[in-house]
């Protein structure tokens, strides 16, 4: 089983990291179901078990930046349970569920700390030093791939009751906690926008903006298009302008 | 035109090899996410091969560098798109108020188009159908799945690459004159996606129940929502704001945004 066990975790990292990196859609559980089904010897139930397991999964993609249940865990464990256990893979993706809360937990604690690591980021930019930027971004690979492996292994390996109590470790005031900062964080980056881009001459857009986005409810392209008719009307206006007081000094000449 | 660059040239052009190198690097967008910047590292780290060659004073590099470090956050597969448009911003030279605009202008919109055309349309439809075919136990379900997503997938983020940066460069060309006014309309534009940004991508409200005798209260839909929509998000970005220009570093920003979050949790108000 430890072979199994290890070959699952590795495609569970490698799964993993295609699910916000290269996107090439390996993750999903029609993918996922046969090579967890070669790998345990019986692709037929992974194929089956997988389109199933696809089928729970569509239209939970992550919208505007929300997470929804880790697919990839659910398809994973699911299939594997399903073909371990010889049950339904409906029933089975119940025994991955709290393996990818557990996953989206660790997902958000890594989207937390990785803010202070931006400003090392700042640093390497300010220094032109893009070797470190390289760094960074490859550790926020490795800590993804090394977060999967391990949550991907401990049920398979372990059984499912037993590894419930290893996920169980981080307690849920802190990660709730830390969901709840992490959707109120943008508001440190905007404000470092603004510090850089704000002028007095400027506040009047940013609170048309905000208008039509709190009150009237529009979309962003529209913003971003009644910001456009506003920015080519001030840009020709000022041309015009521009050409016109040539021509007068022109005239004076 | 350049009077923020040491080395103002701007003869550097990007080839084809260039561009499809920069593709590849966008795969890692999301390497670094993080709540705070989002995909800003991640977006610096596909725009460096392109930056390198462009700005061949360190000076200007570092500059160029540190602003591509500031908040950032747009659909995975279309932002090769803005890549290209700002590497024939960069390539040019371009004021840095004027790229920074374009930039902030162009990541809100693709976000949104890219949802509902991507994770809505093509997902459901290509696993849809690579999903009936597994189904009934063919393994061309899952083969024919991976095809077709990524034959669009790909094309479009090789093809946007070489589209946003040919048409950034036949823009520029045609806006020859004033600077000054491209990073004035520039900024207008970004400003005011940023307002929407703000009211949008912000998070931020209260559980808290105020009970007065009979009457409950609900502070979030009862009386702040009352005074104004997304209320908390703009206080609390403004607060942000003047506490940085008071100096105080983001690290520490970020540390009470933590334990506001923690602390809220726990006494049930947020």
């Amino acid at each position: 089983m430890l072979t199994e066990a290890l070959l699952i975790a590795l495609w569970a990292g490698i799964a993993g990291i295609d699910l916000f990196n290269g996107l090439t859609h390996i993750h999903r559980p029609v993918v996922t179901g046969v090579i967890v089904g070669l790998i345990l010897g019986d692709i037929k139930t992974g194929l089956i078990a997988g389109a199933t397991l696809e089928l729970v999964w569509m239209g939970m993609v992550p919208l505007a930046g929300a997470q929804p249940p880790n697919v990839v865990i659910g398809g994973i464990i699911g299939t594997a349970f399903a073909i371990l256990t010889k049950q339904d893979p409906k029933v089975a993706v119940g025994i991955a569920v709290p393996f990818a809360v557990a996953v989206q937990g660790l997902i958000t604690l890594l989207f937390t700390v990785f803010a202070p690591v931006m400003h090392k980021a700042d640093r390497f930019a300010e220094e032109a030093n893009y070797k470190g930027i390289e760094k960074i971004n490859y550790l926020g690979l490795a800590i993804l791939f090394v977060m999967y492996f391990v949550i991907a292994f401990l049920p398979i390996y372990f059984g499912s009751d037993a590894a419930i109590k290893f996920v169980e470790i981080v307690p849920k005031w802190f990660i709730n906690g830390l969901s709840v900062a992490g959707g109120i964080m943008p508001a440190i980056g905007f404000a470092m926008l603004l510090k850089v881009m704000l002028k007095k001459e400027y506040v009047a857009f940013l609170i048309l903006g905000f208008v039509l986005a709190a009150y009237m409810k529009l979309p962003i392209l529209a913003i971003a298009l009644i910001g456009s008719a506003i920015a080519l009307y001030d840009f020709f206006l000022n041309k015009n302008n521009a050409a016109y007081r040539e021509e007068e000094i022109n005239d004076g000449i | 035109m350049a009077s923020n660059y040491v080395d103002p040239s701007n003869d550097v052009k990007l080839s084809k090899k260039d561009l499809n190198i920069l593709a590849w690097r966008s795969l890692l967008l999301q390497a670094s996410f993080n709540y705070e910047r989002m995909q800003a590292a991640g977006w610096l780290y596909g725009l460096i091969p392109g930056l390198r060659k462009i700005h061949r004073n360190k000076q200007d590099l570092s500059k160029s560098m540190k602003d591509h470090m500031e908040f950032f956050n747009t659909h995975p597969f279309l932002v090769t798109f803005i890549m290209g448009i700002i590497m024939a911003m960069e390539q040019n030279k371009e004021d840095r108020d004027a790229i920074r605009g374009i930039k902030v202008a162009t990541m809100g919109p693709l976000g949104g188009i890219g949802d509902a055309l991507f994770w809505l349309t093509l997902l459901p439809i290509t696993a849809g159908i690579g999903a009936s075919l597994a189904m009934d136990g063919n393994i061309a379900g899952p083969i024919i799945f991976l095809v077709l997503f990524n034959i669009v997938h790909f094309g479009l983020r090789f093809g946007l690459i070489r589209y946003g940066y040919y048409t950034g460069i036949k823009a520029i060309q045609q806006l020859k004159e004033g600077t000054k006014q491209i990073s004035r309309a520039a900024s207008i534009l970004g400003l005011s996606v940023v307002g929407g940004l703000i009211a949008t991508y912000v998070n931020f409200k209260t559980t808290a129940v105020i009970k007065t005798g009979e009457a409950k209260v609900k502070l979030q839909t009862d009386l702040l929502d009352k005074i104004m929509p997304a209320l908390l998000p703009l206080t609390y970005t403004i607060l942000m704001y003047y506490l940085l220009k008071k100096g105080k570093s983001p690290l520490t920003l970020i540390v009470i945004t933590v334990l506001m979050g923690i602390i809220g949790k726990c006494f049930n108000v947020l």
